[in-house]
């Protein structure tokens, strides 16, 4: 058995550390490109969600390096999410990649359900217990993108240039991948923040303070650059501080550990903060989106972008309830639609013409505002 | 008191549901006018740009609703066990609240059967306070509701025409004629067709997809209505549910929507059906779960060699286009069953010598 799994953003650096922990065959699939989303999208019904076409692609591209198992997790919806495993399964048969998907989910709560899944994956020979120690080891690292991911943020409005950035960010990816242990997993983080630290230190630091931008919406277009067309790094090669609803641990909490670890950015608090607005769960994460628009704007963000694949049903719900959001704490919000024909020069017009409106409402004061919140949002 | 209801979306599977259980509370249930251009082009106006039609007609519609006291918008969360109702209906009220001005109170109810009848019923009555009502007054109106929705089911079963059930419900709620239910009728076989002209060749078709498109007549451009002109139609509503439960059975992992399972099930109860002649999906742009199950039934429709047609409708949808599709389906399965034995699927010949990379 040779194991495979998709790609969403630096996921794969947690998942490989719980595979490799285990001893298993697997095949890290190559990472989302042109090609990928090509296969993808040939395969996939057409008015699928972008997540589905990029995991097929995944899935096509490790099967041709060996994998014939694919891991996903899944859930029983109302999100399109929960049947992906099921989809995957059939339109691969008939494509001629027989994979095996084993969806690790506990439906209807069967946890036994679910163990029997984990017991398939991992072989008689691994214990309950170092089954469990990887799991948590591959939490931690999750928890470790996550911070490379934050300090990123946080140190590339003030680089030199974009490339200062870029560098530092795949080198710590590159000490965290190798690190098998709590410790190296700490030197990585410690080496990054020093760097940045210094960098700070040294350059020509500039004196105005950034705009603050946060990004929000659909776990795996914000969490994935390919498709959120490098939103984050854009933004920040721009000089605006980013920040993001959903990390990757909080999903992994949420979800994978039912809420039993909190993640580097917890999910619970967005809940409360947007009930007011969205009183019950609808699948996805658009209560968190919801939530997390009033937090960034409790927390005085200049403003937010939303992401979302063409025909997210949760998502839209959460669009077409965040005008109201703008209009109560006047934070304009701007929600990008993506899909397998986005352009990255499109984004970048208007990432940059939001700032651009964003820069000009901070200067003139609340004045002007107003007249952002009108362009910003629909 | 009197409360605005919109003829839209849930209005097709659940208004004997809320009919019955506001009749017996006395309270007046006040429905939009049917789709019409103004309303929907309102729809399009407010609603944002990537939702589906259907919540664009609901929106459309929510601003029809004139001379009420408030606005029932229930969040149907699920409608049966183990299942969901989609994420855009679990969103309502609140994602449509832009389309209702502030001084039209918005009445709802969350319904969630998945956690059980009693949960449901627990809901209503919190509702009941709302709106003035006694928690025996709404266990009541919950059992004539429930009562409602079994006799409107019963009716569908026994291919009644939609418009007919509707009728008759209509006719209730007129004062006076409670008393006169009719509910014994319904076992009574439907009315039969005028087939004078049985020698004329009338394809068998099935028609496949939500109930809010295939008898919303103004979005599907009267397709229910010309497609009865040509052929024997069959619809989602008249298969009966254990049938669309053992189609569950054989899924590895069950549909977790009410409506995309009962659409699956239908769909591959009719292609395994030897009398059915062809099928037509009929979707909309946007649909989240269309885009699943409709794949799932393709697949099955090419396996079995069973003719099929995806017709995808939205807000730009043309009649001539329509009807120039709906004419070649229908003249190729005449020619299949005089000439030829077989003709490709749906999606079999579509984009057949592009390889894979």
């Amino acid at each position: 058995m040779k194991l495979t799994f998709p790609h969403m953003g630096n996921a794969w650096i947690a998942i490989q550390a719980l595979l490799e922990s285990l001893n298993l065959d697997y095949v890290v699939p190559p990472f989302n490109s042109k090609e990928t989303l090509t296969i993808g999208t040939h395969l996939a019904p057409e008015s699928y969600c972008l997540p589905l076409k990029l995991n097929l692609g995944n899935f096509v591209q490790a099967a041709q390096l060996g994998a014939d198992t694919a891991l996903i997790t899944g859930g029983a919806g109302p999100c399109r999410f929960g049947y992906y495993g099921e989809m995957e399964r059939e339109i691969l048969q008939d494509a001629g990649y027989p994979l095996e998907i084993i969806t690790l989910e506990a439906l209807d709560g069967s946890i036994s359900g679910l163990a029997e899944r984990i017991r398939k994956v991992a072989g008689e020979k691994n214990s309950w217990q170092k089954i469990l120690k990887a799991m948590v080891f591959a939490y931690r690292k999750s928890l470790a993108v996550d911070q490379i991911e934050h300090m990123l943020h946080g140190f590339r409005p003030f680089a030199q240039s974009p490339l200062e950035a870029d560098n530092l960010y795949e080198r710590a990816k590159e000490k965290l991948v190798q690190a098998m242990t709590e410790q190296g997993i700490k030197e990585a983080l410690s080496w990054l923040s020093e760097q940045i630290e210094e960098k700070l230190a040294h350059s020509s630091y500039q004196e105005e303070t950034p705009l603050r931008v946060a990004v929000i919406g659909e776990i795996y277009t914000i969490l994935e650059p390919f498709v959120s067309m490098d939103v984050e790094k854009e933004l920040g090669n721009l000089g605006a501080l980013v920040d993001r609803s959903i990390y990757l641990s909080g999903w992994v909490g949420q979800h994978i550990f039912l809420g039993l670890a909190q993640g580097y950015r917890p999910l619970k608090p967005y809940y409360s903060l947007a009930k007011p607005y969205l009183a019950h769960f609808v699948g996805g994460h658009a209560r968190e989106t919801i939530g997390a628009a009033i937090h960034f704007a409790q927390k005085g963000y200049d403003g937010i972008v939303q992401l979302l694949p063409l025909g997210c049903m949760p998502e839209i719900v959460a669009e077409s309830i965040l005008p109201k959001v703008q209009e109560d704490y006047g934070i304009p919000i701007m929600s990008l639609t993506v899909d397998e024909h986005t352009g990255k020069a499109g984004v970048q017009t208007r990432l940059e013409a939001f700032l651009d409106l964003l820069e000009r409402a901070r200067s003139q004061n609340k004045v002007i505002n107003k007249g952002v919140l009108e362009l910003a949002g629909k | 008191m009197r409360l605005g209801f919109p003829r839209a979306l849930m209005y097709y599977d659940y208004y004997p549901f809320w009919a019955g259980f506001f009749y017996k509370l006395g309270i007046q249930l006040v429905l939009s006018p049917a789709t019409n251009r103004e309303i929907m082009n309102r729809g399009l106006k407010l609603a944002p740009d990537d939702t589906c039609l259907p919540i664009k007609i609901l929106v459309g519609h929510l601003t029809a609703l004139k001379d009420v006291d408030g606005i029932f918008l229930p969040r149907l969360i699920s409608m049966e066990e183990k299942t969901y109702l989609c994420p855009k209906v679990l969103g309502i009220p609140e994602s449509v609240l832009f389309a209702i001005p502030p001084e039209i109170k918005v009445y709802t109810v969350d319904i969630n059967w998945r956690a059980g009848k009693r949960k449901a019923l627990q809901s209503l009555m919190a509702f009941g306070v709302q709106i003035g009502c006694s928690k025996s007054q709404i266990r009541e109106s919950f059992v004539e509701a429930q009562r409602w929705m079994r006799a409107y089911q019963r009716m569908r079963n026994a291919s009644w025409s939609f418009e007919e059930s509707m009728e008759r419900f209509q006719a209730l709620m007129e004062p006076g004629k409670f008393d006169s239910l009719g509910f014994s009728q319904i076992k009574e076989p439907p009315k039969t067709e005028s087939l004078n002209e049985e020698r004329d060749y009338r394809p068998k078709i099935a028609l496949v997809g939500h109930s809010y498109l295939t008898y919303e007549a103004y979005a599907n451009l009267n397709l229910l209505h010309k497609l009865k002109e040509k052929a024997q139609v069959y619809l989602v509503e008249n298969v009966p549910s254990p049938a669309i439960e053992k189609e569950q059975d054989k899924l590895r992992k069950r549909i977790f929507w009410s409506h995309a399972k009962k659409v699956y099930g239908a769909g591959a109860v009719y292609i395994q059906d030897a009398e059915i002649d062809g099928l037509i999906y009929l979707s909309c742009f946007g649909c989240g779960t269309d885009s699943m199950t409709n794949d799932l039934l393709a697949r099955r429709a090419r396996k079995a060699e069973k003719p099929y047609l995806v017709l995808t409708i939205d807000e730009h949808t043309g009649e001539a286009g329509l009807v120039t599709r709906l004419e070649a389906f229908l003249d190729m399965l005449e020619r299949k069953n005089s000439h030829e034995a077989h003709f490709s699927s749906y999606g079999q010949r579509l984009d057949s010598d592009s390889g894979l990379a």
